[in-house]
């Protein structure tokens, strides 16, 4: 990848307030997002650093959920939705025809709001499960060493492994969570895409899912959608604020740039009044 | 709007001006006391910093409160954090003030040299606009006024340099001595309320461009 000066930074680049030459996991361009005729999300661009956490702030309904999902086409399950723009991931456009939208999501997974463990599995089985669906054959040898490294990334194996093979429903919401984690991350991805991770949980579970990603963007990238600014302050390295016009206008990218300036120095209004909590 | 935390802002600034206020009469009431050797009044400026400790405690127990409950963020932030800092220079001005009051009840019934006290009340007086001066740019976030605060420390510098040199000159009169060596540390208290004074001209700066830097560099 080329490496280019400040001075030689697009306008967009430098809109955007990222640092031309740090390697971009993902690259967006020109990304318009449609339910049906609506347009949900217009015209973003943004680079996603690889191996940091990136989170997306701003109020309800401003898309920042649904350019999430854009990330690993999970958007366009919804019927009628569609992306129009690039999305590359590690440089290959994601919406290629010739990509099948299932092999990006086993490289880009997805933790959602409520933790989601399978019911009726076992602590196990939940976390081997996006193995096994993924993957034609592997060895139990091979499974145990998988669920078990996967555990022990999500925070969880110390207080799961005596009891793996109970039902994952059992587990406390903020070891649902973790578990949902160690099942994302089973499948090995690139990319790990937390859509409000922490938002039903209690403080200290809050905080425990907010030390993991600390953790995880050692060899993960990490993108997080919150509600909650001091947890975009706390975890992320990266911010950036979502926002709407008005009720039925597109969500839109307003600014983005390192966390420290978006919450002490922030070049937009928008953004100060959102970071301030002066809004509504 | 956060209608709470933009009360608890509004009364820091104004804890803060009340601060300055007290600061310049506690400067004002140390001139005097030196100009008229007035001992009795050297004691009142003494007792007073009690008040601007009390305000000084006050506003920093309310920051401790405000960030622990409100987490202000990005200008909010940075009012917080350019009180926290200008209460602690306003503090250190009536300390100033106070060791100027001590150093006058040192001397209050020794010989003077007049010309040395009008320069000194002169000084005295550049320091009260120039706290002044800063206070008024920090209400109005006017961020040039903030930097004019350099110019008018230049012209404290200047007087005390003028001070020490007047000094040296009445050092041979034994008469004269004790009381000029005590001048010299006052007039060096003088200049370094002006030094605050441009320090909180800095906060200004801050936390209208959230870029701190420093007006001028140590040479000056």
């Amino acid at each position: 990848m080329a490496t280019r000066t400040p001075s030689e930074q697009t306008n967009e680049e430098a809109q955007q307030g990222m640092e031309v030459g740090r390697e971009a996991c993902i690259e967006v361009s020109d990304l318009n997002l449609y339910y049906g005729s609506f347009l949900a999300v217009q015209d973003v661009n943004m680079r996603i650093e690889r191996f940091k956490a990136t989170a997306l702030i701003g109020a309800s309904g401003c898309g920042k959920s649904t350019f999430l999902r854009s990330l690993n086409r999970m958007h366009e399950l919804v019927p009628g939705a569609r992306a129009e723009g690039r999305v590359t991931l590690d440089g290959d456009d994601i919406y290629a025809a010739n990509i099948d939208p299932v092999s990006i999501r086993r490289k880009v997974g997805m933790v959602f709001q409520a933790p989601n463990p399978f019911p009726t599995m076992s602590i196990y089985d939940n976390v081997a499960a996006g193995l096994k669906l993924n993957t034609r054959r592997i060895k139990k040898g091979d499974l145990d060493t998988v669920v078990e490294r996967s555990l022990r990334g999500a925070n969880l194996w110390d207080e799961v492994k005596n009891r793996l093979g109970k039902s994952g429903s059992g587990l406390s919401g903020g070891q649902q969570q973790r578990l949902c984690i160690a099942r994302a991350i089973a499948v090995e991805p690139e990319v790990l895409l937390m859509d409000e991770p922490a938002s039903a949980l209690d403080p200290i579970s809050t905080l425990a899912i907010e030390d993991l990603v600390q953790e995880l963007k050692q060899d993960y990238t990490i993108v997080i959608v919150t509600h909650n600014m001091q947890q975009a302050s706390r975890a992320s390295d990266t911010t950036g604020f979502f926002n709407i016009e008005a009720a039925g206008e597109p969500g839109h990218l307003v600014e983005m740039g390192p966390t420290e300036k978006i919450f002490t120095n922030p070049d937009n209004k928008a953004t100060e009044d959102y970071v301030s909590g002066r809004f509504g | 709007m956060r209608v709470g935390l933009q009360e608890e802002l509004d009364q820091l600034e104004a804890s803060l001006q009340e601060e300055g206020e007290l600061v310049r009469r506690a400067l004002r009431g140390s001139l005097n006391a030196l100009g008229q050797q007035d001992e009795e009044l050297a004691d009142e400026v003494i007792a007073f910093d009690d008040e601007v400790d009390r305000c000084y405690f006050g506003i920093e127990t309310n920051i401790q409160s405000l960030l622990a409950r409100q987490a202000p963020a990005a200008q909010d932030l940075r009012l917080v954090l350019a009180i926290l800092h200008d209460n602690l220079h306003l503090e250190r001005m009536a300390d100033y003030c106070v060791t100027v009051a001590k150093l006058t009840k040192l001397v209050h019934d020794a010989p003077q040299d007049a010309t040395l006290t009008e320069a000194l009340e002169d000084m005295g007086t550049r320091a009260e606009e120039m706290i002044q001066a800063a206070l008024d740019s920090f209400a109005s976030r006017d961020v040039e006024s903030a930097e004019s605060l350099v110019d008018m420390d230049e012209l404290i510098d200047a007087a005390n340099r003028r001070v020490v040199h007047q000094i040296l000159s009445i050092s041979a009169d034994p008469d004269l001595r004790e009381w000029g060596l005590r001048m010299l540390l006052v007039s060096r208290c003088l200049e370094r309320i002006g030094d605050h004074a441009v320090d909180i001209g800095e906060q200004t700066a801050f936390l209208v461009s959230g870029q701190f830097r420093e007006f001028t560099d140590a040479s000056h």
